[in-house]
């Protein structure tokens, strides 16, 4: 067992799988340069020197380079793609949505995209435009499996898990939650180290994970309100409120088995999602929730989200954005209270 | 001799009212097959209805001002032919005159370059007396097969009896043919909406093509495509990229591979005159162009993206100009002579297979039919489709062969009616086809 950052995870996990099997290879702006920054977030730091053949830097070409990342898993290789922020996946969603997802249909079942795709999501002072949380886009469409990983066991395991699907899967990480040190170290981060084994392993991709365990409120998050969740679970525990938190971390498909059973112990659900409350991820699982467990609700679902608002720059601001602790143990109490949430 | 009935066909499910509008023909008048009867507007168009027979126009039934509704016969029309079979001499006119026509002027002014003064000046040495008969004879059959399924299509889906939507390429046979000629078995293409012939050329079966456009399982996309997507990975073929340009990065992409695996194996990348103002374009072929990838991207200009003309939405003369933008070959070529096709084909597959790829292969032709659907193609001048009605790819091989290799026309009749054959045969499997049920409608999209 060793003590790692979700970086240094995610670094271990891209040298196993490609020392296992030479198809893999990784391809992305930056990721591969001597003496660069492995990627904008250090997870392929040096690399380049362990696989010069199999990091490929790319132009500055998300729709052409995801494009390419496509053809090539169709013709049996496993690359690994990614974006150095997610907001930038936009410019390759034609690819993404209307080929990679969809060609296995198209084609009657006779090819495979083994694609993973990569994408660094979150609020972090850089202003609208490198800030958004993208899951919501990519959520709805059939033909990719969403996860997101917020610690390095998870990071570790699921990009290997990723590797070996033979499906398109897009993993979202959090800026701060990298634990990138030095010259590329964010200001904000959030601790997402965990200890992680020496030998190899996959997690399952379709699994979400009871972080605390509690009877009295399901507080569901992911990425860096998944750790905004439990810090508000230790000062709901002051008040007498054990709540019982879930990574939900695979968010296309919802594991409604594990979220089943801990709304069966506690009939009420507070979903925190890191991105704007219209539209979003929590949407789809508060609807999900009603339609399967209303019989053990004791309350409709409540979400906390940020804001309807591109995210802005000024901290005052990014700050109220952003749902926090405070507004996590708020909701939480005013649900358990009896209180309607209000929207 | 045998009256044929004409009926409304499916005009699109959600129209509720046809309107007869006025008719083209007169009773007496002898029409062509797919030539226009009549004019009917609906809430959402004003269009042309074309003859699904050739013949005496018998009856008008229908009055202008009529409301009618599909299904309801309009017309009949004294059919003069057997079926709705195409015969030779539909598709190969013995030309006396050996002079070529003029070349047509834009409407701004632009005078576009006469295809065979291109082939000149690419120095594209055809000799056609260094092919072997089989082969030529075997390109000739494969054109004349993507030309029969084509119109035996576009009949059908006049008539209302096969779904969804077709984008067909009657006029550019030579650049499929040519083109996937020079490939072998294991290259791939990848295609667009309009790959009915490509998917023919690269060798998908008449029998799975066909049996796809009316949603079967045992189409080549086990119906799950339509006409869009045809493909069959099997023979080599991606299953067609809709969205314009979206090929592109693909095509690196697989060329990618094949370079990391240190494959012999090359990618042909088709697309048309449209999908070079796409970024996919760009991005595409630039990532080609610095890896070095084995792929050829061969641009089929047909001059026509969908109905805007090309010198609209470019200023360069030739698509192949722009090779030089990204640092990679170009060459244009005319695109309905098979032959030449074939040729640039082979040095650029050479070419990718030495590791000195990629290519940008410019393929001048031209669209005799619509777009889509019912498209008249109001938007071509007069005098421009003539000049390329007069450039029949099939035709212009079938000379040189009657002319040259002394071929004799009974031989050409004899393939066209074996290609007729084929598609009957195919035909009238169709009602035996199995068509998916409904628990199908998930699977096959995780592996």
């Amino acid at each position: 067992m060793r003590h790692l950052s979700i970086a240094e995870s995610l670094r271990e996990a891209i040298v196993e799988e490609m020392q296992r099997d030479n198809r893999v290879f990784c391809i992305g702006e930056d990721i591969g340069i001597p003496g660069g920054w492995g990627g904008a977030f250090t997870v392929t730091l040096g690399l380049e020197e362990k696989f010069p053949d199999r990091m490929l830097n790319t132009p500055i070409a998300e729709l052409g380079f995801f494009g390419a990342a496509i053809g090539a898993a169709m013709m049996g290789m496993r690359p690994i793609a990614d974006v150095q922020y997610s907001d930038f996946l936009f410019l390759a969603m034609d690819q993404i949505v209307n080929n990679a997802a969809k060609m296995r249909y198209m084609a009657g079942g006779t090819i495979s995209v083994p694609l993973v795709m990569r994408a660094p999501v979150g609020a972090t002072g850089r202003g609208a435009q490198h800030a958004q949380n993208m899951e919501r886009y990519f959520t709805g469409v059939p033909g990719i499996k969403v996860v997101a990983v917020s610690n390095a066991y998870d990071a570790k395991g699921i990009l290997k898990a990723a590797v070996r699907d033979e499906n398109p899967v897009l993993i979202f990480e959090h800026k701060l939650l990298y634990g990138s040190k030095g010259a590329r170290a964010e200001s904000g981060t959030v601790d997402g180290s965990s200890e992680v084994p020496d030998e190899d392993f996959v997690l399952p991709l379709d699994r979400a994970v009871v972080r605390r365990e509690g009877d009295k409120v399901t507080i569901l998050g992911w990425l860096l309100m998944a750790h905004l969740a439990e810090q508000a679970a230790d000062q709901l525990a002051e008040q007498g409120i054990d709540a019982e938190v879930i990574d939900v971390r695979s968010l296309n498909p919802i594991d409604y088995d594990t979220l089943g059973e801990s709304i069966g112990k506690t009939g009420r659900v507070v979903i925190v999602e890191e991105g704007a409350k219209t539209g979003g991820v929590s949407a789809e699982i508060a609807a999900g929730i009603h339609e399967r467990f209303s019989d053990v609700l004791a309350a409709p679902v409540a979400r906390l989200a940020s804001a309807d608002s591109p995210v802005p720059f000024s901290p005052i601001l990014e700050n109220a954005y952003r749902p926090d602790v405070k507004r996590i143990v708020a909701t939480a109490q005013q649900l358990v209270a009896g209180d309607v949430v209000a929207s | 001799m045998k009256d044929v009935e004409i009926r409304i066909p499916d005009v699109g499910t959600t129209v509720d009212e046809i309107e007869v509008v006025r008719w083209l023909v007169e009773v007496g008048q002898h029409v062509e097959l797919g030539q226009p009867l009549l004019e009917v507007e609906t809430d959402k168009a004003m269009m042309e209805l074309e003859s699904i027979a050739a013949g005496t126009v018998k009856q008008l039934i229908a009055q202008p001002g009529q409301e009618v509704a599909t299904g309801d016969i309009i017309a009949i029309v004294e059919s003069n032919e057997d079926g709705a079979a195409v015969s030779v001499s539909s598709v190969v006119k013995t030309s006396e005159s050996t002079e070529t026509p003029s070349a047509p002027v834009f409407a701004s002014g632009n005078q576009f370059i006469q295809p065979q003064s291109i082939a000149e000046s690419s120095e594209i040495e055809v000799n056609i007396d260094s092919y072997d008969q089989g082969f030529l004879l075997s390109l000739y059959e494969r054109m004349a097969l993507i030309r029969t399924f084509e119109e035996r299509v576009k009949l059908l889906f006049l008539e209302g009896s096969m779904p969804g939507t077709i984008h067909q390429c009657q006029g550019q046979e030579a650049c499929a043919v040519g083109v996937c000629s020079a490939l072998r078995e294991d290259d791939y293409i990848t295609s667009t909406f309009r790959g009915h012939g490509h998917a023919l050329a690269k060798g998908v079966t008449v029998d799975s093509l066909l049996f796809e456009l009316y949603g079967a399982t045992t189409g080549c996309c086990r119906g799950k495509g339509g006409s869009m997507h045809v493909g069959d990975m099997s023979k080599g073929m991606v299953p067609g990229i809709a969205i314009v340009g979206g090929g592109v990065p693909l095509a690196a992409g697989m060329a990618l591979a094949f370079k990391m695996q240190k494959s012999p194996q090359v990618v042909a990348c088709f697309f048309g005159d449209g999908a070079v103002a796409e970024g996919a374009f760009h991005e595409g072929i630039n990532l080609a162009a610095i890896w070095d990838l084995p792929v050829i991207y061969v641009c089929e200009n047909n001059h026509y993206g969908a109905s805007t003309r090309v010198d609209k939405v470019m200023k360069n003369d030739r698509i192949s100009d722009r090779a030089a933008a990204y640092g990679l070959r170009g060459q244009t070529v005319d695109g309905n002579d098979v032959l030449a096709v074939y040729e640039i084909t082979r040095q650029a597959v050479n070419l990718c297979r030495n590791g000195e790829g990629p290519m940008l292969l410019e393929l001048v032709t031209y669209r005799r039919t619509g777009h889509s659907r019912r498209d008249a193609c109001h938007y071509q001048p007069k005098e421009e489709r003539e000049y390329w009605m007069n450039r029949d790819p099939i035709h212009l091989l079938g000379q040189r062969l009657v002319g040259q290799r002394g071929v004799a026309e009974e031989e050409l009749e004899k393939i066209q009616a074996q290609v007729n054959q084929q598609f009957d045969d195919a035909m009238a499997a169709v009602p035996d086809q199995p068509m998916p049920t409904v628990d199908e409608l998930t699977t096959d999209i995780f592996a």
